[in-house]
Parts: structure tokens; C-alpha cells; sequence
């Protein structure tokens, strides 16, 4: 390569043409402030800290200016200097000093070239308008007041990684660095490989302090070890070195216990070796609606009354959906994992109970981790692949066979569905679909909770939450090819989609199942409009407050013509092996008290979170709680009414030190008023003596109400 | 249970009943000297042991809440509409004639029956919508006592807020007997101390101690300045006058729990007028259930 030469501070180098001033100074050991320019990375000339004198009119940008033959360079003249500290000061001005980096390290760019120059307190005005923040991500905090607008962030996105999430947004005082199409950072296609946080020279882009990141009962797994495994390939080194204790191996022997279900906690598990087998322990129970003697008897004259039963809607399930890539059949609830699973994503990502408990059937070694290194994990593609392979492999037949109407699918075309459906990733607040949208795809939830809701003129009416096993965007699909309502992630969701055209070739070869999900859209239409006409009917300030037009169904006691005789109570725990769902105490609405009793809420807040799925809704209103709760006490905290229980009972269960044996344990488990499905009328309101205790659907009888006060009054 | 326009129907159907019993019963009394072994008069007595038995088997369901026999309030009503006409039913039967011992005490025993019920649902139709309005701050009438121990800890906090002295909270426990109570001085972490003068604060003490601990200690007393709401107004009002506006807030806290339990005196006066009359109602009833039936042996084989 053809050779030039040129004096830099008078002193005479040669470098090969095409090398920027920059690059020649650096090579002969000459030190040039920069700010914008790493030498991995594309120059641009954005900041103009390199500048120097090449002898033209105006100053240079070093890193962009290419070395001419013969030039002469002065680096630090008097002009130099002064243009150097007047950039300096100016940035200065709008950084928030001492910046995180600065705090954490001390090794702030710019701080430490404001350092050099004396720069303590620039003469300048901070900015009115401020730029945010923006914490969305789990790995990388962005400040976006420390920005210098240098763009190494997004070269190192876009030249070293080839992510391209990474871009500008907006022009002079509103210009910033973006994610996507300036979405949040967490709520981008970011991978989070940690790159752009090594990029930035400033504390604009800096990694995450992370509660106790130093994992207990464990062995730290160094970078490079970690590196070595599938899951971790193209994930940053110094993201890894900087979140070293995040990630731990952790050796079980055969019959120790990893997890148990109902425990809190917020780390996932990769099977690097060996088997473990993943169960139930709490015994399939509940507290039944009139079990025993007088629960016999009493249905025996429910029946012989003629009394009709309500729609029990209580279908056994096929399978339990847990925090792992396998279900659990419902009659023998137990699977196996082995090397390459990953298990307690919910848990880690949204701080869900375990919904499962896990024992090692031999020797095992796991990794465990906590969230922002699952999350580099599962937005890293590499990994992500793998992981959808497994689920493809493992899960994904089982999964489509959860839903009823999709039992009868032949395996070869369920093995074909398989490999075209689409695994969807979502984080918080990341809306699926919205009403009124070309409907084009059917969906089911893997991991995590939505929210379905439809647009009504004094707020979003909430229709629906539904967990893993739970689908939705059929309605759509077989009506007029529009969304019926908005589909929103309640926390990280992961979702199977079926794309409409092989969702509509399915229906085309199984015609069974054309008809039942059409059966099934009907029927979520009418329930929506009969949602629909309960909210648009009278509100008033007082029942809102009280959460009162909230309800499907209120158990009202008219104080009036309640002698406090305590019949409702006692017929509630007589038809509950002696443990009531109904407290007699409540607020109150004028002659009325409502007591603590659930309200088959329309937006079901307990139903969030329910690590298995045991806490839904029938296809009437109750709300019911299956008997594989695990007794974590998720929904009792989640009831703003307090209208949970959580009762303990004792069960005889499996010893684990002794399997041979049998142990008596208390096992706590959630609930709540189920309306005695069971019998055509709720007991309590049954046994009312007095004629006081009704069940109401607050919207109808509170416009009667209002209404024939009104009259009494005129 | 109260008597409203939904028993139209029962009423109706019950003086129905009367009445035919009646246009029965006075030629039949007109005709002949009407006795309990006459025809109609077996007929009136067996109608009415009848309806008692019925009446008297509305506390056995009570005791099976859950079988689907009959809604309870079927029941109940069933119980005071069937009950009332007892009362006729036997007099028919007895050609309103006392007869001998046994029959003159079932009579009056009938009687007492009658008038405790009569009572008792005149009793259950007035007193709940009493209870509602004299006691808005109703709880559980088992749950009282603890609800009173509550309240009772709440008072103690906001009495050491008035007029605990500056070193105490953090001082070790002092424990003060008076009148067998136990009172610690240390305080609560966290409570905010009312800035007020020493003397202001020995007199809030001194309120404390000799009027309102005894007060909440047995709100049953009536003799309390603080067991009445007029006098207690006044009481609070007066120390509202005599302590700075920085106190008034815990005085006005003070004076809503001295207001709770007044309420749930009240409250506990109420359920025993809602359930005293039981005590009368309920054994005679049994005694009249079980002596009708030896009168009815007797009667019949002798």
C-alpha cells in the first residue's frame, strides 16, 4: 500500500494512504481527545472533540479527516485547545454530572476529558426541556440527559452486531438515540447482548445494578465456561463478566428437591445434565362445595325437589399447564425434564409462584439464573431458536392438544401446524391485536397472562384474562375478519400463532372443529354483549366507588329484614365442609350490606398470576377454584375485596425421605364463593329465613332500585 | 322476619283458612256443646296440633340448612301464619273451655306461646331496621369482645400520643397499674408525639386515666359521662377547649371510638331484645308440643 507522509506536532510520520489523522496519530503514539469514535467502529465525525489544525480554514475532525502527503497537524495549538474546551464545556453543560457511569466506574469519557481540561462548572445553561430515562429494559438502564448524541451506541448495534435496533430519532433539541421505532428498550426488538452499553463512553447506556446478583448455593460459572454452552453463544463477554454471579451451577442429588410449587422466587433453571421429574405434591382437593353426609343428602333432595342444576361447567381438563415447556395430565400429574429444558420462566421473568415442584430423579447439574440473564437469553437469537426447537419437539403437540376443540386434529397435521406456527414474544403492555384490525391469526398463550378487552365509551370494558392454554382471535377469524376487541400482555407473554390461512385450512379438513369453535365464538359474543348491556346501564359515583357495578353477581343482605341470625353463614360452611365462603361483614350501600363474598367480578383480578391455571372462569359467571390450586395465595392477595380465603386443611401425602410412608400436612388452599353450582340457589340465600339475602346482578337491580326510588319520592 | 306485602299471599290464605274454620265452628257450636271429642272437634284439634307440630319444625330445619326441603323463609313464614291460627284452631277445639288440669295448662301454655310469638315477630319486624339506623358501626355480635379489645388498643395509642413525655417512647417499659390495668409507657415505634405544654399534657393524662380508660374498660356502665352521646359530646368539646389545636385531631379520634362502643353496647342491648324472647318462646313451645301429645293419648284412650 502506497506510503505518505506528514508532520503531526512537528513531527514527521508515514502511514499508509487512507488512514484518518486519527488513526495516524494513534499509530505513532500520538493521544487525540475523542469522544464519538472507537477504533471497531466507523468514524463520523459527530462530536468534534478530535479536531485539529491540518492548516485549512477551518478545523478537522481527526477521525474522518483522511492524512494527506505533506500535511502538517497540530493537535494541540492554542486554537485547538480553546475549540477542544469550548466543546467540551458545552457538552458539559447538559450532562448530568457525575453521571452513573461516572458514579460506578469513574470512568465517564467525558467527565474525565471535562477533568483534564478544568472543567468544573460550565458557564453554560442546562436545558429546560429534559430528555428521561427510560428503565424498561432488565439489562440496560438508558439515560438518555447523558446522552451525548455520539452514535457508537448504534454503530455498535448496527456494524459489530448487526441487531439494527439501534437509530436517531427526531432533529435539534429533540434528537435522540431510539430503539425500533422508538419504542421503549425493553419493549424493542433489543436482544439486550449488552454492546451498546460497552459503546457509549458516557453513563447514557449502563448496566443494571441487580438486587442480590450474587445467587446462593452455588458455584459462579465463569464467562468463558458459560460461553461454551448453546444458550449463551453470541451473548456479549462483558455483559456476562459484568453480571458474573447472575448465573450459577448448582449440583442436585437424586431426590433432592429443586423448586417446590407455591414458592416465591425469581430464577429459572437450565438442565445441563441429568433427569428430574417435575409434580404436583399438593393433593388433588379442595374444599369442596357439599361434600360428606349432609353435602349427599342435600343434592339427594336438590333432586328430589326437581331443583335444577346449574350448568356445573366443570369439565375435568386434559392437562394442568405449568411454569416448564410440558403440562401435566390431569389424572397423573407428573413429567420428566432433562438436559437442554429450561424451567420457572414465569417465575423468573414475572415473579410468579412456582407452579410446580421439581426433584431431581438422578444426579443433576442446572444452571440457575436470574431475569436479566434469561431475558439476554431468550432475546438473544441464537438461543431463542433453540429454545423453540425444544418447545416445537416437546411441547408444542401436547399444547395445541390442551384445547378441546383441538383433540381431534390428526398428528401428522398437528405435526405440520407445528412446524409453521410462530412463536411470539411479548413484554408488558405490548398489545397483540387491537379491535377493529384485520383479523389474521388464532392464537394461544404459552407463557404468561392477556388481557382481552373491548372499547366501550366510559372506559375498556375487560372481557377476559386468560393464562397458559388459554386462545383467543377465533371470533375474528370466522366472523367478519375483524378483531372483536384488544388483545393486551399483562407481563412477559409468550404466544403460539397460528396464521389465518392455516388456521382457515384447518377448519376446512376438520369440519368438527369448525363447528364447535363457531359454537364457542357464539358464545363468547353473547356473553360480551351481555357484559356489554350490564356496563352501559346506570352508573352512579357511590357504586363505583365501592366497586359495586364491578360485579357480576352481589350477594346483598337487606339490614332491614336480617335478624343477624347467621342461617346464611352457617348454611355456607354446612355446604362447604364446614368452612365458610361468606363473612356478614361489608361495606354498605344504603339499606344494604354487602357482605365479603366474591362478586364474580367482570375484570377477575384474582385470576392473574395463578401459576396453574386453577382459579377460572366457567362459561357461566362463577368463578371457581380447581382442585390443583397449589395454595401459593396469589389471587387472595390479588382480590381488591378481600373475598379470598386462603383455608388450611390437612392432607395425607407422600413422605418424600420415606416414600414408603405417608405423612399428615397442612396444606393451605384458596376459597371463594363458588355460588353453589352445585344446587340451583346459592345456600346461603336459600337458607335465609327472613327473605334478606339475595344474589343480584347489581346493574339491573340497582336501576330497579334507583328507579322506584325515584317514583316514591315524586 | 318482617311482615310486608310479600306475606299478602299467606295472610290472605290464613284468613281463608279462619274463616272457614269459623263458618264451621258456629253452627257446629250453635247445633250442639261443642267439645274436644266431637267430630269437629277432633278435626279442630288435630288441625291445630297439626300446625304447631309444622310450627315446631321450622327449628329442625334450621338445623339442616342445606337440604332442599323448602326455601327457609317458606318455612318461617309458614311458621307465623300456621302459628297464628293455632290459637283459633284450639279454641275451636276446646269450645273455648279451659277443661281439666292438663288441658287448662296446655291453654295457658298455649297462650304464653301465642303472645311470646306475637312478640317475637312483632319484635323481628321493627328491631333489624332499628339496629341498622341506631347501629351503623354494627359488627359481628361474636366478634364484640375482640372488636372492643381493638378498639381499646387504638384509644391507649392515641392516649400515649397526648400525653406521653418526650423520652418515654425510646424509655424502657414502665408499667403503671391502675385499677388492674397494665399500662406500658414505652409507646408504639413511629407515633407522633402532639407538641403541647406540660400541663397540658398531665391534664390530657389525667382525662385519660380517670374517665375514658374506665370507659372503654366497661363501656356497660351507664354512670360514664361518655356512656351517653349528648353528655359525651360535651365532654369532648370541653377538652377540645381546654387542649391546643394540635390535640383536637386525637380527641376527635378518641371521641369516635368512645362512639363505637356506645354502638356496640347498643348493638349487644339490641340482639338480646332480637333473641331474648326466644328463651320464653321456644322452651314452652316444646313443653306445649310434648304435653299436647299426652293430652292427645289421654284424651283418646281414656
Amino acid at each position: 500500500m502506497r506510503q505518505i507522509e506528514l508532520t503531526i506536532n512537528d513531527k514527521a510520520i508515514a502511514v499508509a494512504d487512507g488512514t484518518s489523522v486519527y488513526d495516524a496519530a494513534r499509530i505513532h503514539g500520538i493521544a487525540i481527545p475523542v469522544l464519538c469514535h472507537q477504533h471497531n467502529e466507523m468514524p463520523v465525525g459527530v462530536c468534534r472533540v478530535c479536531s485539529v489544525d491540518c492548516g485549512e480554514k477551518v478545523l478537522q475532525a481527526s477521525c474522518v479527516r483522511p492524512a494527506e502527503q505533506g500535511m502538517k497537524v497540530q493537535t494541540n495549538s492554542e486554537k485547538v485547545k480553546k475549540a477542544r474546551r469550548m466543546l467540551i464545556e458545552l457538552l458539559m453543560s447538559d450532562h448530568p454530572s457525575p453521571c452513573a457511569r461516572q458514579q460506578n466506574s469513574g470512568d465517564c469519557e467525558l467527565e474525565t476529558l471535562a477533568k483534564t481540561e478544568g472543567i468544573t462548572a460550565p458557564r453554560f445553561a442546562k436545558r429546560i426541556s429534559p430528555r428521561g430515562h427510560d428503565d424498561s429494559s432488565l439489562v440496560i438502564s438508558v439515560d438518555h440527559e447523558a446522552c451525548i448524541l455520539c452514535d457508537r451506541c448504534i454503530r455498535g448495534c448496527d456494524e459489530i452486531r448487526h441487531n439494527d435496533v439501534l437509530g436517531r430519532r427526531g432533529k435539534g433539541y429533540d434528537a435522540g438515540i431510539a430503539f425500533d421505532l422508538n419504542r421503549p428498550m425493553g419493549n424493542s426488538s433489543c436482544v439486550s447482548c449488552g454492546e451498546c452499553m460497552v459503546s457509549c463512553p458516557t453513563g447514557a447506556l449502563t448496566n443494571k445494578s441487580v438486587i442480590k446478583t450474587v445467587l446462593p448455593n452455588g458455584t459462579p460459572v465463569g464467562v468463558e465456561e458459560i460461553k461454551q454452552l448453546p444458550f449463551f453463544q453470541n451473548v456479549s463477554g462483558t455483559f456476562l463478566e459484568l453480571n458474573a454471579n447472575a448465573v450459577i451451577k448448582r449440583h442436585f442429588k437424586a431426590g433432592d428437591i429443586i423448586c417446590r410449587e407455591g414458592d416465591y422466587g425469581s430464577t429459572a433453571f437450565y438442565m445441563l445434565e441429568g433427569k428430574v421429574e417435575i409434580f404436583l405434591s399438593t393433593p388433588m382437593a379442595h374444599v369442596a362445595t357439599g361434600g360428606g353426609v349432609s353435602g349427599f343428602l342435600s343434592k339427594l333432595t336438590s333432586r328430589l325437589t326437581g331443583a335444577d342444576k346449574r350448568n356445573s361447567g366443570r369439565t375435568r381438563p386434559h392437562a394442568i399447564s405449568i411454569d416448564a415447556s410440558v403440562d401435566l395430565a390431569y389424572d397423573n400429574p407428573v413429567a420428566g425434564l432433562g438436559a437442554g429444558d429450561l424451567f420457572g420462566e414465569m417465575t423468573c421473568m414475572s415473579l410468579y409462584p412456582r407452579s410446580a415442584t421439581v426433584r431431581a430423579s438422578t444426579d443433576c447439574v442446572v444452571l440457575e439464573m436470574l431475569r436479566n440473564v434469561l431475558d439476554v437469553i431468550q432475546r438473544n437469537k441464537t438461543s431463542r431458536e433453540k429454545l423453540e426447537v425444544n418447545y416445537r419437539r416437546r411441547a408444542l403437540d401436547d399444547h395445541l392438544r390442551t384445547v378441546p376443540l383441538f383433540s381431534s386434529l390428526s398428528p401428522e397435521f398437528i405435526g405440520s401446524l407445528a412446524s409453521k406456527v410462530e412463536l411470539v414474544r411479548l413484554s408488558k403492555g405490548d398489545v397483540i391485536c387491537r379491535q377493529g384490525d384485520i383479523a389474521d391469526a388464532f392464537y394461544l398463550v404459552r407463557i404468561g397472562f392477556v388481557k382481552i378487552t373491548e372499547e366501550h365509551p366510559g372506559g375498556d370494558l375487560v372481557l377476559a384474562y386468560l393464562g397458559k392454554g388459554g386462545y383467543f382471535g377465533e371470533i375474528g377469524l370466522l366472523t367478519n375478519g375483524v378483531r372483536t376487541a384488544t388483545v393486551t400482555a399483562l407481563d412477559h407473554v409468550e404466544l403460539v400463532r397460528i396464521d389465518g390461512k392455516d388456521f382457515h385450512e384447518m377448519l376446512s379438513l376438520f369440519p368438527a372443529i369448525a363447528r364447535d369453535l363457531t359454537a364457542v365464538a357464539r358464545q363468547r359474543e353473547e356473553q360480551n354483549s351481555r357484559h356489554m348491556a350490564a356496563v352501559t346501564g346506570i352508573t352512579l359515583d357511590s357504586f363505583l366507588a365501592q366497586g359495586l357495578m364491578e360485579s357480576n353477581s352481589l350477594l346483598l343482605i337487606d339490614l332491614e329484614k336480617c335478624t343477624r341470625c347467621d342461617n346464611c353463614v352457617r348454611a355456607c360452611a354446612d355446604a362447604h365442609d364446614g368452612v365458610t365462603r361468606l363473612i356478614r361483614e361489608g361495606l354498605r350501600f344504603d339499606k344494604y350490606l354487602v357482605p365479603t363474598s366474591c362478586r364474580q367480578c367482570r375484570d377477575p383480578l384474582c385470576m392473574v398470576g395463578c401459576p396453574v391455571g386453577s382459579i377460572r372462569r366457567r362459561n357461566s359467571l362463577e368463578i371457581v377454584i380447581e382442585d390443583w390450586c397449589v395454595g401459593c395465595g396469589l389471587c387472595a392477595r390479588n382480590c381488591p375485596y378481600g373475598n379470598i380465603s386462603m383455608h388450611p386443611f390437612e392432607v395425607m401425602v407422600k413422605d418424600l425421605a420415606e416414600p414408603a410412608k405417608q405423612k399428615a400436612v397442612v396444606k393451605p388452599k384458596a376459597t371463594s364463593c363458588d355460588l353453589c353450582a352445585e344446587h340451583a340457589e346459592p345456600s346461603c340465600v336459600y337458607a335465609c329465613p327472613h327473605d334478606a339475602a339475595h344474589r343480584v346482578e347489581p346493574n339491573e337491580f340497582f336501576r330497579t332500585y334507583i328507579e322506584s326510588a325515584t317514583a316514591d319520592r315524586d | 322476619m318482617r311482615i310486608d306485602r310479600s306475606h299478602r299471599s299467606w295472610a290472605i290464605a290464613a284468613l281463608a283458612v279462619f274463616v272457614v274454620a269459623l263458618a264451621a265452628y258456629v253452627p257446629y257450636a250453635f247445633g250442639s256443646r261443642p267439645a274436644g271429642g266431637t267430630a269437629p272437634g277432633l278435626v279442630y284439634g288435630v288441625a291445630g296440633y297439626g300446625m304447631m307440630v309444622f310450627a315446631a319444625l321450622l327449628g329442625v330445619r334450621k338445623k339442616v340448612p342445606v337440604w332442599r326441603l323448602g326455601r327457609a323463609q317458606t318455612w318461617m313464614r309458614g311458621h307465623i301464619w300456621f302459628g297464628l291460627l293455632t290459637l283459633p284452631m284450639i279454641l275451636f277445639h276446646a269450645g273455648f273451655t279451659f277443661g281439666g288440669p292438663l288441658t287448662s295448662l296446655l291453654m295457658v301454655m298455649l297462650f304464653l306461646v301465642f303472645l311470646s310469638g306475637l312478640t317475637g315477630a312483632a319484635i323481628q319486624h321493627f328491631l333489624p331496621g332499628m339496629m341498622k339506623s341506631l347501629v351503623p358501626l354494627e359488627t359481628i355480635y361474636e366478634q364484640i369482645p375482640s372488636v372492643r379489645e381493638q378498639l381499646r388498643g387504638e384509644a391507649d395509642d392515641l392516649g400515649r400520643v397526648l400525653f406521653a413525655q418526650p423520652g418515654d417512647i425510646l424509655a424502657p417499659v414502665t408499667v403503671q397499674v391502675l385499677g388492674g390495668v397494665d399500662w406500658d409507657l414505652s409507646g408504639p415505634k413511629g407515633v407522633t408525639m402532639v407538641e403541647m405544654e406540660a400541663e397540658d399534657r398531665t391534664y390530657a393524662g389525667n382525662v385519660y386515666r380517670n374517665t375514658i380508660l374506665p370507659f372503654l374498660r366497661n363501656p356497660d356502665d351507664g354512670a360514664s359521662v361518655l356512656a351517653d352521646p349528648d353528655s359525651a359530646g360535651k365532654f369532648f368539646e370541653a377538652l377540645r377547649r381546654k387542649l391546643p389545636a394540635v390535640a383536637h385531631g386525637v380527641i376527635v379520634d378518641l371521641e369516635s371510638i368512645c362512639e363505637e362502643e356506645r354502638q356496640l353496647t347498643r348493638q349487644r342491648r339490641l340482639y338480646l331484645w332480637m333473641y331474648g324472647w326466644l328463651l320464653v318462646h321456644v322452651p314452652l313451645s316444646i313443653a306445649l308440643i310434648v304435653l299436647g301429645g299426652v293430652h292427645a293419648v289421654v284424651a283418646l284412650r281414656y
